[in-house]
């Protein structure tokens, strides 16, 4: 039973932890920062430096109907 | 600390400021629009965004991922796709801009929204890489078969027939619209894309990025078809010729007639959305069904019946739960995609939310010093600019025009009344009606200020629409004759480097002192620099 107890309490604390953490990173908007600063300038560097097809050779068709 | 200010500080934390003490220009980075830290809206409603709106949307994004028909395929667009990428990702901090200084019911209400278009845009962009091809390495899989593209103008009820096989996934609705809402800085690459190839920058710039993202190799191969229009202008048909040459498929033009007020137009048009469902059914080899069809406009009849009780309670009561911003983007979004199921969903929440303040008497947005009608196209780069006025000058955006457009119901009672109310909403399109659609609409905007008990108007300035341009100097006459307070608001819509958002604030601001003579409710919302920002 005291085991149990202690088990609780673990998973209260961590819960609790998480919770405060989660609430931080909501507060003081650090899922924006981490967004603007790391991710979007990642995937920035990454989408200019991809090949890109050049759409202007190719034919243009007519009569698709 | 003495008593009394110890009392107002604990007043402060547990209510939250009072709007004339808030202050929230000081909360903000300097350039990014970043929060130096969230606004304090007192305990209820601070802990009531931190669950509800930021936990919630983090965890429902993710959800709608899951549930979608390729949950895997989202990491492939991701890193494929920069339209989503650059924007699905800060999506909350839409939701940040939007809400911004809101409480209460109002906060609650404008916020399931957002929520909903958050869910329809996953909805579109999950199905578009499900089927994407270039994702496949060229295979056209089952979902690719079951998907129909056509341009954002051409409203999604056209294809309703069709709704129990096929999806129907607009071009640009999500890698265009969506994104410049969410995200200003994404639409910059597509515009700049389609001027490298030495096309001029003057036209629309809604056009030019339609076009740009097939510049860039950037639309995902997810339909064996596609239906255009011509909407809204010349430049949005060279856009289409654009995408008949890259995107290379069957395509279906629909035109929509200038003159819509005709009957004999009506009627051409109707034949013409008949032609289109030919042109499907033999795509796809599926019978066209009129039985789904009525069920589907049934259903969107009854978002449109809400839709009118919603504007019965904004236009006669204060009592109104939904802001300018939130008012407008679920609208028009609602109206032009066509029936889903979370948009039944999000009513029947903004409902239960309405009728309480109705009942409780609730004043929803308590400084409110002038009832606003916003007229013609919004700047989409800045499109919550209305919180903003709201918070600094007391401008209530109560109503605006694209959410007023499609104004109707659509008959079910026989197929020819179903074609013909099919026609005139086709017709009544997004920035057709009372943008470009002759004087009798452009001036429905006297009609609807009286409706709404506005006594402002904020004239929305379209740079680069030659179309709206033309009615610039018979709107300034008609402003002076009927002695109505009005503002210009220039903008070039998605490009944001046009017009800044810092330029639309102080327009706005001299607007507010010279000619009103009004103090601003918070001072620290007049000037600062939000360039960067998303």
């Amino acid at each position: 039973m005291r085991k149990l107890w202690k088990i609780c309490g673990i998973i209260a604390a961590a819960a609790a932890a998480l919770y405060a953490l989660l609430f931080t990173v909501f507060y003081f908007d650090l899922d924006g920062k981490l967004l603007y600063y790391v991710v979007e300038p990642f995937l920035v560097k990454h989408y200019d430096k991809m090949p890109r097809r050049d759409v202007t050779k190719d034919e243009y068709k007519m009569g698709n109907l | 600390m003495d008593k009394a200010k110890l009392k107002k500080a604990l007043k402060d934390f547990w209510y939250g400021k009072p709007h004339g003490e808030r202050r929230l220009g000081d909360i903000l980075e300097d350039k990014t629009g970043l929060y130096k830290h969230r606004e304090w809206r007192g305990v209820k409603d601070t802990f009531y965004y931190f669950h509800n709106i930021w936990l919630y949307n983090y965890a429902m994004m993710v959800a709608d991922i899951l549930k979608s028909e390729d949950p895997v395929a989202f990491f492939k667009g991701v890193w494929r796709y920069r339209w989503v990428g650059q924007t699905y990702l800060p999506a909350i901090h839409w939701f940040d801009r939007g809400l911004q200084g809101l409480r209460g019911e109002a906060l609650r209400a404008s916020a399931w929204h957002y929520r909903a278009m958050v869910c329809v845009t996953i909805q579109q962009f999950q199905r578009m890489f499900a089927a994407d091809a270039k994702l496949r390495g060229g295979e056209h899989n089952d979902y690719w078969h079951h998907t129909m593209a056509h341009k954002e103008t051409v409203w999604g009820g056209i294809f309703y027939p069709w709704s129990d096989k096929f999806k129907d996934v607009p071009l640009e609705m999500i890698p265009y619209f969506v994104t410049c809402h969410v995200n200003s800085h994404t639409v910059l690459n597509y515009i700049d894309a389609v001027q490298s190839l030495g096309l001029p920058g003057d036209p629309c710039p809604m056009c030019q990025a339609e076009a740009g993202l097939f510049v860039l190799d950037d639309v995902p191969d997810y339909s064996p078809f596609l239906v255009t229009t011509n909407e809204a202008c010349d430049a949005s048909v060279a856009s289409t010729a654009m995408q008949d040459w890259w995107f290379n498929k069957p395509l279906f033009a629909m035109p929509q007639p200038m003159q819509f007020d005709d009957p004999l137009v009506r009627e051409h048009c109707a034949r013409e959305i008949e032609e289109c469902w030919k042109f499907i059914e033999e795509k796809t080899g599926v019978p066209f069904s009129y039985e789904l069809l009525c069920k589907k406009l049934e259903a969107q009849n009854e978002l449109q019946r809400f839709e009118w009780e919603k504007w019965d309670v904004d236009a006669n009561t204060p009592y109104y739960p939904i802001n300018g911003v939130a008012q407008a983007l679920y609208r028009i979004y609602q109206s032009q995609y066509g029936d889903n199921y979370i948009w039944h969903k999000t009513d029947a929440r903004v409902r239960k939310i309405m009728e309480r303040c109705v009942k409780n008497k609730t004043l929803t947005f308590p400084e409110t010093r002038h009832r606003v009608i916003a007229w013609s196209c919004a700047p989409l780069y800045y499109s919550n600019w209305c919180t903003w006025a709201y918070n600094c000058w007391g401008l209530n955006v109560v109503i605006n025009m694209d959410s007023l457009m499609f104004d109707m119901t659509i008959r079910t009672d026989s197929y020819e009344n179903t074609v013909e109310d099919m026609a005139q909403y086709h017709m009544w399109a997004p920035m057709r009606r009372m943008a470009v659609g002759g004087m009798h609409h452009f001036f429905e905007l006297w009609k609807y200020m009286e409706q709404f008990n506005c006594d402002m108007v904020a004239m929305y300035d379209q740079l680069q629409c030659k179309g709206a341009q033309g009615m610039h100097g018979l709107f300034e006459d008609e402003f002076r004759k009927r002695n109505i307070h009005a503002f210009w608001l220039p903008h070039a819509l998605p490009d944001s480097r046009t017009v800044s958002r810092a330029e639309i604030r102080r327009i706005i601001s001299d607007y507010m002192t010279t000619v009103m003579h009004e103090e601003p409710l918070d001072p620290s919302l007049l000037e600062f620099d939000d360039s960067m920002s998303w």
